[in-house]
């Protein structure tokens, strides 16, 4: 969105708050209390033990352990590799959104919008019904005799990959379509015209215009799916701990507060350096 | 148009695509569509398949006292972050669109930042703070938790809106000789009227489908539904959990329609996170 340019404004009061920013001060303040205070606070506690060890005893502990090493790491692999597949399921989708949808587009993009109004539970309840080693897709399997024995996918890291996508492609497929849209569609048909193949015009042309909608779809990816853990714990059954499923389980088990403030850091850490990201990228494309 | 490519021949990669396009939106729509199924059988588990179809599991669901209280209470969370949400963001957003500052830009990108934080981290951390502040497992905790979710909704829709609608309006209102409020009451507030509702909607389906922060703050009046849910959910396998769920999208489809017929969802989903 673009701010109002400063030599137009005219010197009158016009309107509500035009003069200046004294309107944000309620929410400034509001989120400085219940936000960058807690989260401080979050971080002193951090440094916090039972005194017998040092103020940074709790980090040295997380990056010395080799299991706790093995959580971060696996934390941003999950992330990772999820963003992965929701860019190469996400951009045929965005595409055709954007290109091939006349009557239909508003129907697609309801359906598209409408698993986010549902619950992350019951779309987790969903995948368990569905993954179930009884549940329809292992039986239709078994019938048509693609597979042997049943489905083991709701023990093992797949189903919570099922489960992380679905919440997370529509974030993708609606950042790639909103890029996708401002992509001059002529400069694929000159391309078209001057004798490149379709794949060709794609690869060369739309796809390299589009980077910016990826970029950013990754980017919000990536930084939900570090923070999600209702997926993993309920679809992973401790197959897949990521550091959100470990700081929930030492809450419930352990109560460990000072840890579980210092897990909370990294995560913290790496919210910061999405969001750094993010704003880079924006700003970038020059807006906002 | 790439007329001349699609007369020759049928366009094959375009029905890959298509076909593509109606295996992905099965995909997006499969688990859901298979739970308001399950939330309709007769059986005691989740087997498959189904035989028998029944409203047992509705009613097992009214009688069963904590999805009801928790849903209440959820509600009452949901709207109370909304209008508190409501008083302190609208003022900012209607600043932040018109204000000429060069900190307009860090402010919003300030306000907007919870999106980005890991709500359970948000969760922790709020508990631990409340906590030393004497509120602790509060009612008032679980507001204030979900205020912190809800104000980015609120800012983001009613500046968007009120950025739209120029200022115009508003500057023949004051040359006609209206006050400050006046212009407020009667030009402002009317053009970012469907925002600060589309906005509030929004943020209330955000709210009532919450856990990270709302588990925390877990207690026997401080329940919300998410937090029911998932209890129930780790301890009996049974249907209940689907009716609850599908009465739960039932109330946000209808919340989702009322924003459509207000704004067009182009203003929630063409914006970035």
């Amino acid at each position: 969105m673009s701010l109002a340019e400063s030599h137009t404004r005219p010197k009158r009061r016009v309107g509500w708050g035009l003069q200046g920013l004294g309107g944000t001060l309620p929410a400034v303040i509001f989120l400085i209390a219940f936000f960058v205070l807690p989260l401080v606070d979050n971080t002193i506690n951090s440094f916090e033990n039972d005194g017998s060890a040092a103020a940074i005893d709790n980090y040295v502990r997380l990056f010395t352990d080799s299991y706790y090493i093995e959580v971060i790491a696996r934390t941003l692999w999950v992330s990772l590799l999820s963003t992965l597949i929701c860019i190469v399921l996400g951009y045929p989708i965005a595409y055709y959104l954007v290109r091939h949808t006349e009557g239909s587009g508003a129907f697609l993009i309801f359906l598209l919008v409408a698993p986010l109004m549902t619950s992350i539970i019951m779309r987790t309840y969903g995948w368990q019904i569905l993954l179930a080693r009884n549940g329809p897709i292992s039986n239709w399997l078994l019938d048509f005799g693609l597979i042997d024995r049943p489905l083991a996918t709701l023990r093992s890291p797949v189903s919570v990959y099922f489960g992380v996508v679905h919440i997370l492609v529509p974030y993708m497929v609606i950042s790639i379509a909103s890029v996708l849209q401002s992509v001059d569609r002529r400069l694929e048909e000159a391309a078209l015209i001057l004798g490149a193949s379709r794949w060709r015009a794609f690869w060369r042309v739309t796809l390299p215009l589009s980077t910016a909608g990826i970029v950013t779809g990754s980017i919000i990816v990536f930084m939900l799916c570090n923070g999600s853990f209702l997926t993993m714990l309920l679809l992973g059954n401790g197959s897949v701990v990521t550091l959100p499923l470990l700081i929930y389980q030492q809450f419930i088990l352990v109560n460990d507060a000072g840890f579980a403030a210092t897990m909370g850091n990294v995560l913290l850490f790496l919210a910061l350096a999405c969001l750094y990201l993010q704003l880079r990228t924006v700003r970038g494309r020059g807006h906002v | 148009m790439s007329g001349s490519h699609s007369v020759r021949r049928p366009d094959l990669g375009l029905i890959a695509l298509k076909v593509y396009v109606v295996a992905f939106f099965a995909f997006l729509m499969a688990p859901i569509v298979v739970v308001v199924i399950y939330s309709f059988s007769d059986m005691a588990y989740t087997t498959w398949p189904i035989t028998d179809l029944s409203l047992r599991w509705y009613q097992r669901m009214l009688e069963y006292r904590p999805f009801m209280s928790s849903l209440a209470f959820s509600l009452q969370v949901a709207v109370a972050a909304a209008v508190l949400s409501i008083l302190i963001g609208v003022p900012a957003a209607l600043a932040l669109a018109r204000s000429g500052s060069r900190y307009a830009e860090a402010v919003m990108t300030f306000l907007l930042a919870p999106l980005s934080m890991p709500m359970i981290l948000l969760g922790v951390a709020l508990l631990y703070y409340l906590s030393w502040m004497g509120l602790g497992v509060s009612k008032l905790s679980v507001v204030l938790g979900h205020t912190v979710v809800s104000l980015p909704y609120i800012i983001r829709t009613v500046a968007a809106v009120y950025i739209q609608s120029g200022r115009s309006q508003e500057e023949a209102a004051t040359i006609l000789g209206a006050g400050r409020w006046q212009v407020f009451w009667h030009v402002t507030l009317p053009m970012v009227r469907a925002g600060i509702l589309a906005g509030a909607i929004f943020a209330m389906l955000i709210s009532l489908d919450n856990l990270p922060i709302s588990f925390f703050f877990a207690g026997p009046d401080t329940n919300t539904l998410p937090v029911v849910m998932l209890a129930y959910q780790q301890n009996q396998f049974d249907p209940a959990i689907a009716a609850i769920s599908t009465t739960q999208t039932v109330i946000a489809v209808i919340m989702l329609l009322i924003v459509q017929r207000l704004t067009g969802l182009h203003h929630i989903i063409g914006q970035k996170r």
